[in-house]
């Protein structure tokens, strides 16, 4: 009884935030609501007898993922621009693609998630549990994932353009007036 | 799980109790940090306000309450409001798992007619043991980032701005350093819970003689002085106080992040400040210092070593904040570019090598 409760409430705040996100003007809003959401949605990993899976959620995602994407809507300064009309067209493929997109989904995870039985065993989910799977059955993946991490910092070091051993001057993207425009 | 009306007033007693504490935190580290800051300066500090000046935090509670609350014109109203929770979250929240006296045994109470307490209770001092222990301090110390930037940014202040973005680059770059000089704690420990932490460092390590006890405290251990050095830095770059506390850096950016904020804003700011000091050095307390463990005496499982733990908790937390305020008025606040070099190119390479270090040692059983 009072897992539904807790359950319904976290549910409705992780989609009501979520719609925040979208709908809402200020992208700053719409960061905060995506934080608010991720952390309904570690109350669910909890609900699921996963505390560590919540605990890496809110870290991970929550944490540090969001961090960065505020400092880039923080630092990008953006002006709201006023956007053109939609034509039919546009409207009609837009409308026709989220429902497919929606249909599609609903139908795989009935299909994969809800129809398909859970494999056989206790449902353990500590750290122990985890580690032994990541260095034994997922070794190779997690060590995949360690490249693509590398190739992202190694490209993102590239792109930003900066020679090895110059000093960055720190005041250079925060000379516009922050905040008040971006409304 | 199965909770009865016991178990929820238990629980709702250890709330009230910690909560009580920390909370009066604040006033207190007031008078702490004002009074010994006066006494490295050599000054008298607030001496009008009661003796010693000990009622100076009501004063200033006072006069918090009275100010007018200006909000500047161009401020984003709602998270204005709102950013100051960001920084007092994470404060109230990580000391739930955090465990703060000897678990003790209940007996059976009657009390005219009444049967307290059926079968025996144990009272386990800390508010939430969940199995990720250390984890939700983690993931709540991480939410700390959000009040420093989001109070920056929508102060729509130029020298609030500045001042959120370095503290917050600050912040998440000794997170790293942070995490992992703990994790060496927990390799130790071998589980996550912070009561099998302190569980493991109410043993003694090296015994000589039946005399010569050395307790298994972490910070006796010389594969963890490392990571107690390295984690009691970090706990200074996140709760932003000097040497590191370029969110405020009053002599460079008026206030920093909380030029802006006034009355009880700012209080609620300064309390969570004072408030993530006292988690950071219950944190620092509980991995290192043995937690609620008195060192030579073996606390029995009563109410008596209930409440001896307790205060001998209080006492080594309380010794932790002094060293915040000493520090705060030794040294000087280190260049923002050095302070990030040291970050990412010192702590962190630090602190990875120190988890190989011990895991090596562990594996040769000299600890």
């Amino acid at each position: 009884m009072v897992e539904f409760a807790i359950f319904f409430l976290f549910a409705a705040i992780a989609v009501i935030f979520a719609l925040v996100v979208v709908l809402h003007r200020n992208p700053v809003v719409g960061a905060l609501s995506l934080v608010a959401s991720f952390f309904a949605l570690a109350v669910m990993y909890v609900l699921l007898d996963a505390p560590f899976l919540a605990a890496l959620q809110v870290i991970v995602y929550a944490g540090a993922i969001m961090v960065l994407f505020l400092f880039v809507i923080m630092l990008l300064n953006l002006q709201h621009v006023a956007e053109p009309n939609t034509r039919p067209i546009q409207q009609f493929l837009g409308y026709t693609g989220a429902a497919a997109f929606g249909i599609g989904l609903i139908y795989f995870i009935l299909k994969y998630a809800v129809f398909t039985a859970l494999p056989e065993g206790p449902f353990i989910a500590d750290a122990r549990a985890i580690g032994f799977r990541m260095f034994e059955a997922y070794i190779f993946p997690f060590e995949m994932v360690s490249i693509l991490l590398l190739a992202a910092i190694v490209g993102a070091l590239t792109l930003s353009g900066r020679a090895v051993g110059h000093r960055a001057s720190v005041g250079t993207e925060l000379d516009k007036a922050p905040g008040a425009e971006a409304r | 799980m199965a909770f009865d009306t016991t178990d929820v007033l238990l629980s709702i007693l250890k709330i009230v109790i910690i909560l009580s504490v920390w909370l009066t935190v604040a006033p207190i580290m007031l008078w702490v940090e004002r009074r010994g800051s006066a006494l490295i300066q050599d000054r008298p500090g607030p001496n009008r306000v009661g003796p010693f000046g000990l009622f100076q935090g009501l004063a200033d509670a006072v006069k918090f309450l009275m100010k007018e609350d200006i909000v500047p014109a161009q401020a984003h109203k709602w998270l204005y409001t709102i950013a100051p929770t960001f920084g007092l979250l994470p404060a109230l929240t990580t000391i739930a798992v955090v465990p703060w006296g000897r678990a003790f045994h209940i007996r059976e109470l009657h009390i005219g007619g009444f049967t307290l307490f059926e079968g025996g209770r144990w009272f386990n001092p800390i508010v939430a043991d969940v199995s990720a222990g250390i984890l939700v301090v983690f993931a709540l110390a991480s939410l700390a980032v959000y009040g420093v930037t989001i109070a920056g940014w929508s102060s729509a202040n130029k020298y609030s701005m500045f001042g959120a973005i370095r503290a917050s680059a600050q912040m998440i770059s000794y997170e790293l350093a942070l995490t992992l000089a703990a994790v060496s704690a927990l390799l130790v420990a071998g589980s996550l819970r912070l009561t099998d932490v302190v569980a493991q460092q109410t043993t003694y390590n090296f015994v000589l003689f039946d005399l010569i006890k050395i307790p298994a405290w972490n910070v006796f251990s010389p594969a963890m002085w490392l990571a107690f050095i390295i984690f009691s830095v970090a706990a200074f770059a996140e709760t932003n106080r000097l040497p590191f506390d370029f969110a405020e850096a009053e002599s460079e950016l008026v206030a920093g992040y909380h030029t802006e904020y006034s009355s009880m804003k700012f209080a609620l700011f300064f309390m969570g400040e004072y408030m993530s000091m006292a988690t950071m050095s219950a944190l620092v307390v509980t991995l290192f210092l043995g937690g609620w463990d008195i060192p030579w005496y073996q606390e029995p499982p009563t109410l008596l070593g209930g409440i001896l733990s307790f205060i001998s908790f209080l006492l080594k937390v309380g010794v932790l904040m002094f060293v915040f305020v000493w520090v705060r008025w030794t040294i000087p606040r280190l260049k923002y570019d050095i302070l990030m070099r040291l970050g990412w190119k010192v702590f962190l390479p630090l602190a990875l090598f120190n988890i190989v270090l011990v895991a090596a040692f562990i594996a040769a059983g000299w600890i």
